[in-house]
């Protein structure tokens, strides 16, 4: 184990800024690449990028999908189990898991907001001219509606030529933002984040096996995490600018009916939807704009709370992490472990089985907390079965 | 790791030559045993039944204690599934129900088999592997003979040392429990270890492991679990509803049943509770001392522990040792669908968790027990050592420590598989219990005394 782990350190932090390197230059001259201008023309409609990208990263799924079997296939221990881990199909379920709850109203919540951030922008954005909202209102193309500080971020050379108001609007409302809602944006707005979401589900129901990560790939990520941040901050001060490989123009704009050009951005989506399918908010991992409203978490009203001492260290909440945050199981300190990483999906108090152990909480107002009744309220359909049979039983008793 | 397969057929054999020219001596010998262990298991099983507030639905558990200790009859169990012994609380059962086994937890407390035992291990060794060891070698116990497989974890050095002596018997697995649990990898090789343990669970039964059987396992288990937890509730209540040693009776029960057949009686007796609790028909006074046992594995019949604290006055309200919850408290978390999900959510339950003193970093126990203590209100605990359970033995001082700063008295006592320290473990807790009862009625708040 410890030799993989120091081959791997030795390959991988110089292949990623190898690779990070590439994708700059690769920026700073997409705009005189032939390919750039793919799908921008007049010919054809928006939504086919989009279609081709999903069909490319499922012929990518199957890929690694084929390879990984005849990986597992050879295993000594686990070639045995290739039929059950490997499996495509729906083999069956797992009960008694709970069905309905806090998770089923992030997932509206999400739904709502991604039409309402492609879809509203488009309709209501003449008004609202002003408002910058940080995520998702892509003003990439000429029918700008909504300010984004996201495009201003990936500008910031841009601010130089704005008026004072205009700075002042981008500055409060992004601060406003990062108060208001931190990374609550990430786990409950973001039409990125339901993206991945959505591939994560579709693993989920074909119950094929996911990459689990543990701290020390979370480790390897970091680096490519700030990277990916200098280069959303940097790259408009050296003649790029991030928004030519952000995967995310993939998706607004072109859902919203507009017609963008995406070279790398389709590359890189492409990688991302692979990535999402066998890890949970793969990209949340190395989101620049996430991780840079993650920062000012300290400020953030949103926030997640710990009774340290209900916690009975299962590391449920760690498992269940899409962003691998290990201080949350492991604390024992602090009342609040609200970290830069922490996206407020919930998912850690959805499946605390401790009761008040973990909770989310507004202001100081806990809104959710774990409990373990509701954690293993699944059952109680079976306990309602076992009880019309043994009523079922005790009739045929008396009858005798 | 490593298995010994032809074991059984070796065992076959030395069953062949002990039995075959019946040598009176050991037969008597062997109906000494029988006759001496049933009567003990009897008198420990009337004292727990005369112990009163014994819920009516507690019957059936009473039921397999007597049947596998007293009538010594085998688990009940349809006529062809496979019995897998198993140690310690962290062999999944949920892996055992998977293949179509019957998974049987071997832990003992009988003193007859403790007495045999005795000669045939190092006179320092813990009780617990004395008692097994005995049973192993007078071959009475259906439980212990009819295993097709064992599993033994390895936890404490007696318990590795267990498995070197069970497999000159029986088959015999050892499963690798990581010693620590900070790093992820630790978690991540047990996982590995379970996807070893699978096809020599397959071996004993024939069947293959599914994604269907799993997750139906698992489903079952958590049932259980569900129940335990509804019955956790009850327990919380205060004045109390049920007694604390019927409770760890049910426990003990837990080992000898099919999990479907506990929860479904577990069900029953959570509703004669919630009756309880409307009547307020109470097993307790107001203002019985609320005791908590943590330590050493308590397991039947060596249950004099619990029956002295209750006889004695005090009211038993939680328990913190292996035989009891925790081996059922924390559940199963599946957060991925996929098979190997499935395998990470057990492995991660039996581990991570687990207080078990054998981990080298256990701060997490100090922090269940308080928060027990914070759940039953307790007010006293009572630590109990098992004479040679030096895991247990280390981690006193850091709880004496930690319950000094919270002002809740402890007690250390330790003990053996015998009788003969009885009375004096009465004396002692007895004084314990009154202590208690004093320092509630002095209103103000002394300073932590602690006896012994
Ligand atoms: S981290 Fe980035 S991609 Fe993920 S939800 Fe947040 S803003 Fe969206
Ligand atoms: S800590 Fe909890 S809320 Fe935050 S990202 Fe992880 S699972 Fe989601
Ligand atoms: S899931 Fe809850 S009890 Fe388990 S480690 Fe996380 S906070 Fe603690
Ligand atoms: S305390 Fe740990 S090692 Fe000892 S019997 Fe219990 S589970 Fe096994």
């Amino acid at each position: 184990m410890k030799k993989i782990y120091l081959k791997l350190r030795k390959t991988v932090t110089p292949t990623v800024i190898v690779i990070c390197g590439v994708l700059i230059l690769l920026s700073l001259f997409a705009a005189n690449l032939f390919f750039f201008e793919f799908g921008s023309d007049d010919s054809g409609y928006a939504i086919t990028p989009v279609l081709i990208i999903l069909l490319l990263s499922i012929i990518g799924i199957v890929l690694c999908l084929w390879l990984r079997r005849r990986i597992v296939r050879n295993d000594p221990v686990m070639g045995r189990f290739v039929g059950e881990r490997m499996s495509l199909g729906p083999v069956g379920t797992n009960k008694s898991q709970r069905k309905f709850g806090f998770m089923t109203i992030r997932w509206l919540i999400m739904l709502i907001s991604f039409f309402g951030l492609i879809y509203g922008v488009k309709w209501l954005g003449q008004g609202f001219g002003n408002i910058e909202i940080p995520i998702f209102a892509c003003p990439i193309n000429q029918d700008q509606l909504i300010d984004s500080s996201c495009y201003t971020l990936s500008h910031l050379n841009s601010l130089v030529g704005m008026s004072w108001s205009e700075i002042g609007i981008f500055f409060g409302s992004l601060l406003l933002s990062i108060v208001v809602l931190g990374r609550f944006i990430c786990g409950f707005l973001c039409p990125m984040g339901l993206l991945q979401d959505l591939t994560h589900e579709t693993r989920q129901g074909l119950k094929i096996e996911g990459l689990s990560l543990n701290e020390k790939l979370y480790q390897r990520l970091k680096p490519i995490k700030w990277m990916m941040l200098l280069l959303f901050l940097g790259l408009g001060f050296v003649g790029g600018n991030f928004c030519n490989i952000c995967p995310a123009i993939t998706v607004s704009p072109a859902l919203a009916g507009f017609k963008v050009s995406l070279f790398l951005s389709g590359f890189f989506m492409i990688v991302v939807i692979i990535g999402s399918f066998f890890k949970r908010r793969f990209f949340c991992n190395i989101c620049p704009l996430g991780y840079l409203i993650g920062l000012g978490h300290r400020i953030s009203l949103f926030r997640i709370k710990k009774d340290c001492q209900a916690c009975t260290e299962c590391g449920a909440c760690y498992e269940a992490c899409p962003m691998g945050i290990k201080t949350i199981y492991t604390e024992r300190e602090k009342s609040d472990v609200t970290t830069a990483d922490c996206i407020m999906c919930g998912e850690c108090i959805d499946k605390c089985p401790e009761n008040k152990a973990l909770a989310m909480s507004f202001g100081g107002v806990k809104f959710y907390s774990a409990s373990r009744k509701t954690f293993m309220s699944g059952h109680k359909k079976t306990e309602r079965k076992l009880k019309r049979f043994i009523r079922k039983r005790d009739k045929n008793e008396s009858d005798l | 790791m490593s298995l010994i397969y032809n074991k059984k057929t070796n065992q076959e054999n030395n069953h062949e030559s002990n039995t075959k020219p019946p040598t009176t001596m050991e037969e008597r010998q062997r109906q000494r045993f029988v006759d001496k262990a049933t009567k003990v298991s009897a008198k420990y099983l009337r004292r727990l039944e005369e112990l009163n507030g014994a819920p009516e639905t507690m019957q059936p558990f009473f039921k397999v204690l007597k049947d596998i200790y007293v009538d010594m009859k085998n688990v009940e169990k349809p006529a062809d599934t496979k019995i897998v012994g198993t140690y310690c609380v962290m062999v999944p059962d949920e892996l055992i129900y998977a293949v179509g086994a019957q998974p049987v937890k071997l832990c003992s407390g009988s003193y007859t088999a403790f007495a045999i035992g005795d000669d045939l291990v190092p006179r320092d060794a813990c009780p617990l592997i004395k008692a097994v060891m005995g049973f192993q070698a007078m071959e009475v116990m259906p439980i212990y003979d009819d295993c097709a497989l064992m599993v033994v974890p390895i936890t404490c050095d007696c318990k590795k040392k267990m498995v070197g002596m069970l497999k000159e018997r029986v088959p015999t697995y050892s499963l690798h429990v990581p010693t620590a649990k900070s790093d992820d990898t630790d978690m991540e090789q047990y996982v590995q270890e379970l996807y070893q343990l699978i096809p020599e669970l397959e071996k004993v039964t024939g069947q293959t492991i599914s994604y269907q059987s799993l997750a139906k396992s698992i489903d079952q288990m958590g049932f259980a679990q569900y129940q335990m937890s509804k019955f956790n509730t009850y327990k919380k209540h205060v004045p109390a509803l049920i007694k604390g040693t019927h409770a760890m009776a049910l426990m003990n029960a837990f080992s000898y049943m099919p999990v479907e057949q506990w929860s479904q009686q577990l069900h029953l007796l959570n509703q004669e509770l919630a009756r309880r609790k409307k009547d307020k028909h109470y097993v307790s006074k107001d203002k019985q001392p609320r005791i908590m046992v943590t330590g050493s594995p308590i397991i039947f019949p060596n249950i004099k522990i619990p029956l002295l604290i209750e006889e004695t006055g005090g009211i038993l309200v939680g328990d913190e040792t292996c035989m009891g919850e925790r081996s059922l408290y924390d559940p199963t978390v599946v957060v991925d669908q996929s098979f190997d999900g499935l395998m990470r959510s057990l492995a991660n339950r039996y581990t991570r968790p687990c207080t078990c003193p054998t981990f080298v970093d256990n701060s997490q126990r100090i922090y269940r027990i308080k928060q027990m203590i914070a759940d039953h209100q307790v007010q006293g605990v009572v630590y109990h050592v098992l004479r040679g359970c030096l895991v247990y033995d280390f981690e006193y001082q850091t709880l004496e420590d930690e319950l000094g700063k919270l002002g809740v008295p402890v007690i250390r006592v330790e003990s053996d598989y015998n009788e003969e320290d009885i009375e004096q473990l009465r004396i002692r807790i007895e004084a314990f219990i009154e202590l208690i009862k004093l320092k509630d009625l002095a209103l103000r708040p002394k300073k932590p005394e602690i006896a012994g």
